[in-house]
């Protein structure tokens, strides 16, 4: 009894810890993984591709910990892509951490804005959530600027067309691999038109 | 015995949640509070009389309140329409036992439970976050009242305040009694409020008694003298 309770909790804890472990890879080597495997969808920068495709989100300058969670969940199932778990199902550990750290170390190239109209009224959530609902201010976990932190992924420049897909995954609990899911609670509590929004300005960061 | 088996029945539906394919998030628990007829307010629950025995580390703390700043604010300071309370320089053991409350179910509050929930935090980052909030300095201009009662609201707290809470409004960390001082009045309003009224439901019955009789504009006005407290004065101006 007191060993099922144990594991229970370990289970809890280990799920719950804040920030991730420093990232050890060779980015030279996940260059060359990278231009077999994943230019095609995701640029030779991870800047995306031209015309850009919003269903392949840019990868440069995202924090290795980040990149490296979302290879290994899409590994383990647990983020769900059927593209994407083809593509990790020939990558070995080593392989993930050179990819993570390669494109960690990418410029970030500037996003594109199709909807201007909405920078307002997505710049003025990103900085305030919706106190009356209980959404916070993106700013507190992604940064004022979008950079995020080893915790909390870079979001700058980001495709808005794809921030706005995986709000609305998040929203519906199809995507469920954000920590503690916190992503999820609060896209709960927005509605389509502060995701549009917030998206585009997202788009707009530097 | 029974205690026991809903410890571990809801530990198991929780774990069934969290392995479940598409997880959504657990809802807040309900945990008995003030309305039921063996509450104790200083009983402390099993998280609470942990993290009150933990050493918390202000500087992983500051890490961990990331996930808090978005609402709180980087400095705690909340919003000045008392939507979101300020917390800096607050007591350790009063942070300890309010979070624990929120946590486990005895101070109801669905809006912050998602992020605050110990699916989502651990014990020992609500220890860090604790340590890091209460070295935090008063971040001053906190949201004040109307400031036309003030002579009532002094008076009502020198009569009904000043012996827990203090004459500085500095509260009692031994005695888990908070910091007062600096806090939004309309944050100070709406606690006063539940508190009274029974819907807050982890409150201190003694101080339930001492509010029981307060109308609205007694609860505005003890609250506007509370929220005009300066940092380093006695009382009010």
């Amino acid at each position: 009894m007191n060993r099922f309770l144990c594991a229970i909790l370990f289970i809890f804890s280990a799920g719950s810890a804040g920030a991730a472990l420093p990232v050890k890879g060779d980015a030279n080597k996940g260059k060359a993984i990278s231009a077999r495997a994943c230019i095609a969808c995701h640029g030779p920068d991870g800047n995306g591709i031209s015309p850009p495709n919003p269903d392949y989100p840019k990868l440069a300058a995202k924090q290795p910990e980040y990149l490296l969670k979302q290879l290994k969940d899409f590994k383990a199932g647990k983020r769900k892509n059927d593209i994407m778990s083809a593509m990790v199902a020939s990558l070995s550990p080593d392989d993930m951490s050179n990819l993570a750290v390669f494109f960690a170390e990418q410029k970030n190239k500037p996003g594109i804005v199709n909807n201007p109209d909405l920078l307002e009224s997505g710049k003025k959530f990103f900085a305030n959530g919706n106190p009356d609902l209980g959404v916070p201010a993106c700013t507190g976990c992604h940064q004022p600027d979008g950079s995020g932190t080893s915790a909390y992924p870079h979001l700058a420049g980001q495709h808005a067309a794809y921030v706005y897909q995986q709000l609305k995954r998040f929203a519906s609990s199809e995507r469920d691999n954000d920590r503690g899911l916190v992503m999820q609670s609060l896209a709960l509590r927005m509605t389509e038109q502060e995701m549009k929004a917030v998206a585009e300005y997202v788009a707009s960061l530097k | 015995m029974k205690k026991a088996f809903l410890t571990s029945l809801t530990l198991t539906l929780s774990l069934a949640v969290l392995s479940s394919a598409h997880a959504a998030p657990p809802q807040q628990p309900k945990a008995p509070g003030i309305e039921s007829p063996d509450y104790v307010w200083e009983a402390q629950s099993g998280e609470e009389a942990i993290l009150l025995k933990m050493k918390g580390n202000a500087e992983r703390g500051k890490i961990a309140y990331q996930g808090c700043q978005g609402c709180h604010k980087p400095d705690a300071s909340g919003l000045p329409d008392g939507a979101y309370p300020q917390l800096a320089g607050q007591h350790i053991t009063v942070l300890i036992k309010q979070i624990s409350d929120v946590r486990e179910g005895r101070r109801d509050n669905p809006k912050m439970f998602p992020f605050a929930g110990k699916h989502v935090m651990d014990t020992q980052e609500v220890a860090d976050i604790a340590a890091f909030l209460n070295r935090l300095p008063l971040p001053g201009n906190n949201g004040k009242g109307p400031g036309s009662d003030l002579a009532r609201g002094k008076a009502l707290y020198q009569k009904d305040c000043v012996t827990c809470h203090g004459e500085r409004g500095e509260g009692n960390a031994e005695k888990f009694y908070p910091v007062t001082k600096g806090q939004h009045y309309r944050y100070l309003v709406r606690q006063i409020t539940a508190i009274r009224d029974g819907n807050r439901r982890n409150a201190n019955p003694k101080m339930v008694k001492v509010v029981k009789r307060y109308s609205t504009s007694d609860i505005s006005a003890v609250a506007d003298y509370i929220s005009r407290i300066g940092p380093g004065e006695k009382t009010a101006k």
